[in-house]
């Protein structure tokens, strides 16, 4: 447990709930060293309403009931003000009931499968409608309309899958085929010939976990060179800084920012970000949304004059403007569903593994759980939705 | 020869070859002990007797693997099976019908209950095949992999048993907390974890300490002892061997899905998570460093490891995990008894008494 | 038609390629000499990042290879020596000893080391095969594993040291009676043992990512090979390998990936069930 102190009023506490260990600390080490530069520069600018920032810290070692443990924990011992937990889609929904149970308010900063519509949470992170809706129509007008979906076989997945199903029908496209692999698989002999049988145009890969990754370097290997496209892989485990060129080549991702991004705000952030943490091995997109998120807490804590009690933040929240000036572009917080718009980056990863910047769209909107039905300016059902499950009408 | 010596013959059995601690300063250490857990919640804030009540959701889990390993002789991976099993099941009953009428009592009932059919099925595979040693390890880990790699995959809309979906490797969350009904008209009594919840796992706690301490000292625990001494020999005294084991396989199975339902409703949420390896392995670990063949040092050794374990993650930061490693090893070489076991006996090796215990 | 046939037996001979090579290793630390390793992944873990790391210094692949072994077989016999030779006869505490000894090689592998390693490529290319291509090293993995057996037997049986390693783990007192160092053969093993996992790491370090906990992705199938086979290496952990592996390429080419792995841990549930001395206990019975 680390603390972070600055001066002496009365302190605004946010807990971290992020892996520091296990598997999934790849990705997520980046997370806890953005808020940790976010909360260090608003101090040294004088804080949130005049008052410190401190940051709780808590290793949940990628082990879901350390969730469960620590939510509880940070809540009703440390008595913080917020929380930012969470990486995997199962360890946000261990501690969602936790949180609903002791009235928290919590910060999901990182991409999944959306349909989350909890008055307790604000989800930073991009959902696949912001991902999918621009990546597939612009690979499909490029590369053809036979699509191939390798996917790992569970929520996030599945729901993105289905996403990808959704999209390409809509534009004319054909899925050829779509194959859904177990965490923690890693030999893919099986699967590189299924999708050399059935020759598509494009291959969305959906892959998730060190092990999934292994997938490109033996798909390389075995001389498969189809254009891929994915809304979860490079951006969130960097393979491509950890597999050797060309693996990864031809590949697009959409992302909401990865540290490549070559505008002069964008590298400014990343020089500041280096001169404290010098080893970081890559600033990811779950990174710059932590970041963003503690300046967004700062924004609605201030606009609610010094308040964090969970009702007054949501009443700014309501009124639709919450925004912060991000290093990926403007984002703000959607009342209905208190989800994030995203400025969407096309990265395209080269024969070098180098990335370059096709396209961006700016204010993607996350649109999907207001037209559904999910309102929480209205109502609060504290659950989780997919397409094939959407909210109840009426 | 009425209901009088039945209670006195089964609580003469409290006291046995087969578990640690007897006489009368043992019982009044039990129940000082007892009297501190009860008035201790009283004394702290919430977030500790939420937290402690979490860490007896997996005594019981223990208790069982003691049953079957330490006093039976026979590694079961699989108590984590059971747990999600009965888990899903208690998630599965409440979110269909609801906590009304004393409702989430009955499904936790249900839940063991159907635990102790799958193992029932499980075991007589096992037993019955005269499937032993780690080749039985290898049989319930290969089971409770299987289980988890299939609920892991349960994502989508398909797989639902009534209005519960299974909902994959996110897990299904949203079942009520355990509520007790009560009388007249009166709102039945949630047991969110805090002093209520606290009092009831402790009651069962107590309960099933003493039952199991019945049962081991028993006839029944003087044979699974025997059996895993040495099972030829047993078996030429007359004993089959297979019902024993079986028998002590159904308790200990059905006490990990109590564990398993208290678990889903403290935390209102279960995953398939619960079911892998390394949360398979982690009861033997408990297990082992407690002290296996005794119930009463399983149950403290859980305790204290687990509140160890937190206690490192929170206090140790990355370090956490290579002091539990390093842990783990030095028990292992230094007390392989176990800790509490060689706790008990140090006094004896340090004054080099003879033994008043038997091992 | 064709494809079909080539493209199966190649997953086969590929699935059944990763089961001896994961399993060739603790087939002789859990088989031969009793001892649960439950980090077993860990020293599979040591080779690659070895292999690696010597590899991007300029080394040829197959000296890196040689290398991770040789490194893991060097913490294999330190390890013995300070740990594993007080748990001879207690294979239920070794399981407690070894976990321990995995978590502390994984996360300090992660604290010292980071969350990854940079990659080497696949070598050697691919090659096509009637319409779909092939990785040829993944041919090469096959032929190792074949030669891995071939080489364990002949080590074991035909050498003077593998005559002693038998003799001194089935009746140590009597090797001992006739002046063999057994403390010395134990250690040699158990470091054999570590080294094959190490080059198990090693061969398949190009192909896969390199994070501290990627043991986890070889123990599981590693021991339910050893234990389906039976206590003999070659008589058990290689017709296992084989079956397994085909039982596994068959699910995985009819219904998917998760139908691979389930069909692939209900086979060994299957097979134990029959065999409950596993598949060794059945030839070794019928040769007597």
């Amino acid at each position: 447990m680390m603390t972070f102190t600055a001066q002496a009023a009365d302190p605004i506490k946010l807990g971290v709930l992020e892996d520091q260990s296990g598997d999934f600390a790849l990705a997520t080490i980046g997370k806890v060293h953005g808020i940790q530069l976010a909360a260090d520069e608003i101090n040294k600018a004088g804080g949130i309403a005049g008052r410190p920032l401190e940051l709780v810290i808590y290793d949940t070692q990628s082990d879901n009931t350390r969730f469960q443990e620590f939510m509880r924990r940070v809540l009703q011992k440390d008595k913080v003000d917020a929380v930012f937990a969470g990486f995997s889609s199962a360890s946000r929904e261990a501690y969602r009931p936790i949180v609903d149970q002791l009235n928290g308010f919590a910060f999901y900063n990182n991409q999944y499968e959306g349909g989350v519509c909890d008055a307790h949470m604000i989800v930073t992170g991009a959902v696949p409608e912001q991902q999918f809706s621009t990546l597939i129509p612009w690979m499909m007008e490029k590369f053809g309309k036979k699509v191939y979906t390798i996917a790992a076989d569970y929520n996030f997945g599945q729901i993105s899958a289905e996403w990808v199903r959704n999209i390409v029908k809509q534009n004319g496209g054909e899925m050829v085929g779509e194959e859904f692999i177990p965490l923690g698989v890693s030999q893919f002999a099986s699967t590189i010939q299924n999708i050399q049988k059935a020759k598509p145009d494009i291959l969305i890969t959906l892959l998730v976990g060190t092990a999934q990754s292994s997938y490109y370097e033996q798909a390389a290997a075995a001389n498969l060179h189809i254009p891929m496209g994915s809304s979860v892989n490079v951006g969130q485990a960097y393979e491509h800084k950890r597999f050797k060129p060309p693996s990864l080549a031809n590949m697009y991702v959409t992302t909401n920012w990865i540290e490549e991004v070559d505008d002069q705000k964008s590298k400014d952030f990343v020089a500041k970000w280096h001169k404290m943490f010098p080893n970081e091995p890559y600033i990811n997109q779950e990174a710059e949304n932590s970041y963003l998120a503690v300046y967004l807490y700062k924004e609605m804590v201030e606009r609610a004059k010094g308040s964090t009690k969970r009702d007054d933040l949501r009443k700014i929240v309501d009124m639709g403007d919450v925004c912060f000036d991000a290093p990926e572009g403007k984002v703000c917080i959607d009342p209905k569903s208190q989800h994030m718009s995203h400025t969407i980056y096309l990265a395209k990863v080269n024969d070098d593994h180098s990335i370059s910047f096709p396209k961006v769209w700016e204010d993607i909107k996350p649109y999907w759980l207001g037209e559904a039905g999910c309102d929480l300016t209205k109502k609060n059902p504290n659950a989780q939705y997919t397409p094939s499950n959407p909210p109840p009408k009426g | 020869m009425g209901r009088r010596s039945f209670f006195l013959r089964l609580a003469s059995r409290l006291e046995g070859p087969q578990t640690l601690g007897r006489g009368w300063r043992f019982w009044v250490g039990a129940a000082v002990v007892l009297a501190l857990a009860s008035a201790y919640p009283l004394v702290t804030d919430s977030y500790t007797v939420g937290n402690t009540v979490y860490f007896f959701n997996w005594v019981f889990m223990a208790l069982g693997l003691c049953v079957i390993w330490g006093y039976g002789g026979a590694l079961s991976f699989g108590q984590t099976a059971f747990f999600g099993i009965a888990g899903y099941a208690y998630g599965v009953i409440t979110l269909n019908w609801g906590a009304d009428y004393g409702l989430t009592l009955w499904a936790t009932l249900a839940a063991v209950a159907l635990s102790a059919i799958v193992a029932a099925v499980l075991g007589y595979f096992l037993f019955f095949g005269r499937i032993s040693g780690v080749f039985l390890g290898i049989v319930t880990l290969a089971v409770t992999l299987v289980l988890e790699r299939f609920m892991a995959q349960t994502a989508g809309p398909e797989w639902h048993i009534g209005a519960a979906r299974l909902n994959g490797f996110n897990g299904m969350n949203g079942m009520p907390n355990l509520t007790v009904p009560w009388p007249g008209d009166n709102d039945p009594l949630v047991l969110a974890p805090d002093l209520p919840l606290y009092y009831f796992v402790l009651a069962l706690l107590v309960i099933i300490y003493l039952a199991l301490r019945i049962l081991v000292n028993s006839s029944f625990g003087n044979v699974l002892v025997a059996i895993r001494e040495n099972s030829e020999r047993a078996t030429m005294l007359g004993y089959d061997v297979r019902k024993y084991q079986l028998a002590a396989f159904v308790i200990g199975s059905s006490l990990a899905g109590l564990s398993g339902v208290l678990y889903t409703t403290w935390g209102q949420y279960i995953t398939p998570s619960s079911m892998g390896i390394t949360a398979a392995a982690l009861p033997i670990v408990w297990v082992a460093v407690g002290g296996r063949s005794d119930l009463t040092a399983t149950l403290l050794g859980t305790i204290l490891l687990i509140g160890g374990f937190q206690a490192l993650t929170v206090y140790g930061s990355q370090y956490a995990l290579v002091v539990m490693g390093l842990l783990l090893v030095v028990t292992v070489l230094l007390a392989p008894e176990g800790l509490i076991l060689a706790l008990a006996y140090l006094p004896q090796r340090v004054f080099r008494r003879g033994a008043r215990d038997p091992a | 038609m064709f494809d079909a046939i080539v493209g199966f037996l190649y997953q086969f001979g590929d699935a059944s390629a990763f089961l001896v090579l994961c399993a060739s290793g603790l087939a002789i630390i859990f088989g031969m000499m009793g001892v649960i390793n439950l980090a077993h992944g860990e020293f599979i873990m040591a080779g690659a990042y070895m292999t690696v790391t010597v590899a991007k210094l300029g080394a040829p692949l197959p000296l890196a290879i040689v290398c991770g072994a040789l490194f893991a077989g060097l913490i294999g016999i330190l390890l013995e020596r300070f740990v594993i030779r007080h748990l001879y006869g207690r294979p239920l505490d070794t399981i407690v000893a070894t976990w321990g000894i995995s978590l502390i090689a994984s996360q300090g592998t992660l604290i010292l080391l980071g969350p990854s390693l940079a990659d080497i490529s696949t070598p050697l290319g691919s090659v096509q095969i009637g319409s779909l291509s092939y990785s040829v090293y993944r041919f090469v993995l096959m032929a190792t594993a074949a030669a891995i057996l071939a080489g364990l037997y002949l080590l074991f049986n035909f050498t003077r040291f593998g005559v002693l390693a038998r003799a001194t783990i089935q009746v140590p007192h009597m090797a001992e009676a006739l002046g063999v160092n057994t403390r010395f053969i134990y250690s040699l093993t158990f470091g054999i043992g570590a080294a094959l996992a190490g080059a198990t790491g090693g061969l398949y370090a190009p192909t896969m990512t390199l994070v501290p906990t990627m043991g986890a992705q070889f123990i599981t199938e590693a021991f339910v090979t050893v234990v389906t086979g039976g206590g003999d290496v070659f008589v058990g952990t290689a017709p296992a390998g084989v079956i397994l592996g085909f039982i596994r390429a068959a699910m995985t080419t009819w219904e998917g990936q998760l139908a691979g792995q389930i069909g692939l841990l209900i086979a060994v549930i299957i097979v134990i069930r029959v065999l409950p001395r596993g598949i060794s206990g059945l030839i070794l019975r019928e040769r007597t």
